[in-house]
């Protein structure tokens, strides 16, 4: 096979931020999260609605109705809005317990929600479901590049007209749950999500910014370090305080790197992506 | 396969260049074509292992999985068959896309993606390892996913992402993929998705209720659209395809098998799991891919269904077909290949899209089998028992999953 030539030309691509919402709960308030209602301004959900979700599905759509709750318009439309999930590692505890009980219980005991609700859709369909959003709904990811994944997911499909924005939902454990042989967890684990809702364009106080090499290396996708979730929610939380040149840069495994920019800084940013993407 | 000489597609539009197939309809592009057009079950039954609820299980397995070719990867037989078998079904047919579509030999300059439909890869993951003795499951720890380790194996030096919408997650991968290379942010792509049995999949399907339940003939288990219907059979495997530019395919000297030439999607918001019986939605994502494709609904030559065969579903995408098209859901054909190749779930979308080419290059619709009283709730053209010949140019294909992601591909043939 022959290798791939080096060869410098960059895409770019930008988006808006209209809301967002971190929420951060351990695992042993989860429970309680699947009951609580909404907070101001956001929908209600439907009775029950969560009560066979995954936990980050749980916590993650929290951040969605907080975010929904802190939108700058008072009644914003979403029907319109796809949905991009993207987690790490879902499901974790109920497959634990689901084969552990396999083995002892045999398929009788199997339940029917560990497909629909443990895979990888299911965060970004419950979100949907829940809150009547018909564009395209997308889990994304799995794995430790949950975030740089779901953002490049994210920008893609916004790249198409197909709907007016994307709610972009990341999920996971701080820590993975540490688990006993029957799945019960063993400690209480941080589950933290970010919800953002992104539009093509407007006026949103923060930005986001891809910028797509032209090449990497094939030996970048194994080790590169996972972009802290943490830090990125930081970013964009400085970002849509408004003001200040905050800017957060993160290099994805495959040679796209993803900056999150004030809204001034963007506009001033843009003409040097383009001279490069020229 | 049309020549790439030809320049009657537009030199922008997005064209499969290189196929990879794993199904329990066989490993090659021809030998899917004439099962298919042959109306042969691969349907049987299995051996229901000591979790099964009963006696006797019927699925669509994969046997033997073909080594990628030489020069398509990193990897060598002995490499290749220590992998695991979730690595193998992506593996496999990833390589031979890269094989066909002649990146193997030369891909200097070009920027290469790949995006993997796959619903549960940790779930599999996960489960095949507790099957073995294994205890990650219940261990803290992070690894990197599948997609990031096939794309090393295969040097793919691009995006790499996984997607997931539950039996469209194939789909979607091609949707994403071809985002990419309109967008400019890769050359070519490699887009699908793949599935496998398990048994903790094969128990949750069957006690949703979602999994046929006859016990008699595997061959006759599958029966979408038909009256006495009563859920889907699993089957294992999927598809990959190369997709780039035809203008980049005619430098290459590339065959062009189809243009990927429509897509849409819209989510129907109803349910995490029944199917919405209000068609409005499903009817839109069909309706966005025929714009897409700039066709009109009297210009598709065939539909492939989505069709799994369950009772609900079914009636669904029949209203769906018929919101959709309007009076030309009179006279297109309409077929549901998963009759013979049972729910290949997370490779269905991209199986599906394989069996599109396959009537068009052999301009011949395969059949819905086990067809034999059509449900009168599913009124449209169907293809019933055996293949019918068609002259087939522009072909649909529906996919609709759990949550409710619906999504349409078109499929144009080269010219």
């Amino acid at each position: 096979m022959s290798k791939p030539s080096a060869i410098t030309i960059a895409a770019t691509a930008n988006c808006a931020v209209a809301s967002h919402a971190l929420v951060e709960a351990p695992l042993s308030t989860i429970a309680a999260l699947r009951d609580q209602p909404p907070p101001a301004g956001a929908p209600s959900l439907p009775s029950r609605f969560l009560r066979h979700c995954d936990e980050q599905t749980v916590v993650g759509m929290r951040a969605v109705l907080e975010a929904i709750a802190r939108h700058p318009e008072p009644r914003p439309a979403f029907d319109r809005y796809g949905v991009i999930g993207s987690s790490c590692a879902a499901g974790r505890i109920s497959a634990a317990q689901t084969l552990a009980q396999l083995k002892t219980g045999g398929a009788v005991v199997v339940s029917p929600h560990i497909v629909p609700q443990c895979s990888l859709h299911a965060p970004a369909s419950a979100v949907s479901v829940a809150l009547g959003m018909h564009g395209p709904t997308i889990g994304s990811s799995g794995g430790p590049h949950a975030l740089s994944e779901g953002l490049f997911t994210a920008f893609s499909f916004l790249q198409d007209a197909a709907c007016d924005g994307i709610w972009l939902v990341v999920t996971e454990w701080d820590e993975e749950p540490r688990l006993d042989a029957a799945g019960k967890p063993l400690d209480d684990p941080l589950c933290r999500a970010l919800a953002i809702a992104l539009v093509p364009a407007g006026d949103a106080t923060a930005a986001l910014t891809l910028h797509l090499h032209r090449h990497a290396e094939i030996e970048a996708h194994a080790g590169q370090e996972a972009q802290s979730l943490a830090s990125f929610a930081r970013a964009i939380a400085m970002c849509a305080a408004g003001g200040v040149l905050a800017s957060w840069s993160h290099a994805c495994p495959w040679g796209a790197e993803i900056r999150v920019l004030s809204r001034e800084a963007a506009q001033s940013a843009q003409p040097a992506f383009r001279r490069e993407a020229a | 396969m049309t020549n790439a000489t030809s320049q009657s597609t537009r030199d922008d539009a997005v064209v499969i260049s290189g196929l990879g197939i794993v199904s329990p309809l066989g490993h090659s592009f021809d030998a899917v074509a004439d099962n298919l057009l042959a109306g042969r079950s691969g349907v049987q039954a299995v051996d229901p292992g000591e979790f099964s609820r009963e006696r006797q299980q019927f699925a669509a397995p994969v046997d033997a999985l073909p080594a990628p070719p030489a020069g398509s990867s990193r990897l060598g037989a002995n490499d290749f068959a220590a992998l695991g078998r979730l690595e193998q079904f992506v593996v496999s047919p990833v390589a031979h896309a890269i094989a066909d579509s002649g990146l193997a030999r030369d891909r200097a300059g070009l920027r290469l993606g790949l995006v993997l439909g796959m619903g549960a890869e940790h779930l599999k993951a996960w489960e095949l390892d507790f099957l073995a003795g294994g205890t990650s499951v219940f261990e803290p720890r992070r690894e990197a996913t599948l997609v990031e380790r096939v794309a090393r194996l295969v040097e793919i030096d691009g995006p790499a992402v996984t997607v997931a919408a539950a039996c469209a997650s194939s789909g979607y991968a091609m949707a994403l993929g071809r985002q990419w290379i309109q967008a400019g942010w890769v050359d070519a792509c490699l887009v699908g998705g793949c599935d496998i049995l398990s048994p903790t999949a094969i128990a949750a399907f069957y006690n949703l209720r979602a999994l046929s339940r006859r016990s008699d003939d595997p061959a006759k288990a599958s029966r979408p659209f038909d009256r006495d219907r009563d859920g889907f059979v699993m089957g294992e495997g999927g598809a990959f395809v190369v997709i780039e530019r035809a203008a980049t395919a005619r430098r290459r000297g590339a065959r062009i098998h189809g243009e990927l030439a429509g897509i849409g999607m819209s989510s129907d918001a109803a349910h995490m799991v029944t199917p919405c019986t209000d068609p409005t939605e499903a009817a839109r994502a069909i309706t966005m891919a025929l714009a897409d494709a700039a066709v009109a609904p009297e210009e598709i030559d065939y539909v492939n269904a989505h069709a799994a065969g369950t009772p609900v579903g079914d009636v669904a995408e029949a209203g769906a077909i018929r919101l959709a098209l309007g009076a030309a859901s009179d006279r297109v054909p309409v077929s549901s290949t998963k009759s013979m190749s049972g729910h290949l779930v997370s490779g269905a979308a991209a199986f599906e899209a394989v069996a599109c080419l396959a009537a068009i290059h052999r301009q011949a619709v395969p059949p819905t089998v086990n067809l034999d009283h059509v449900d009168e709730a599913c009124p449209l053209d169907h293809v019933r028992h055996v293949a019918r010949a068609a002259s087939v140019r522009v072909a649909a294909s529906n996919s609709f999953g759990f949550g409710g992601s619906n999504l349409c591909l078109v499929i144009r043939a080269a010219a």
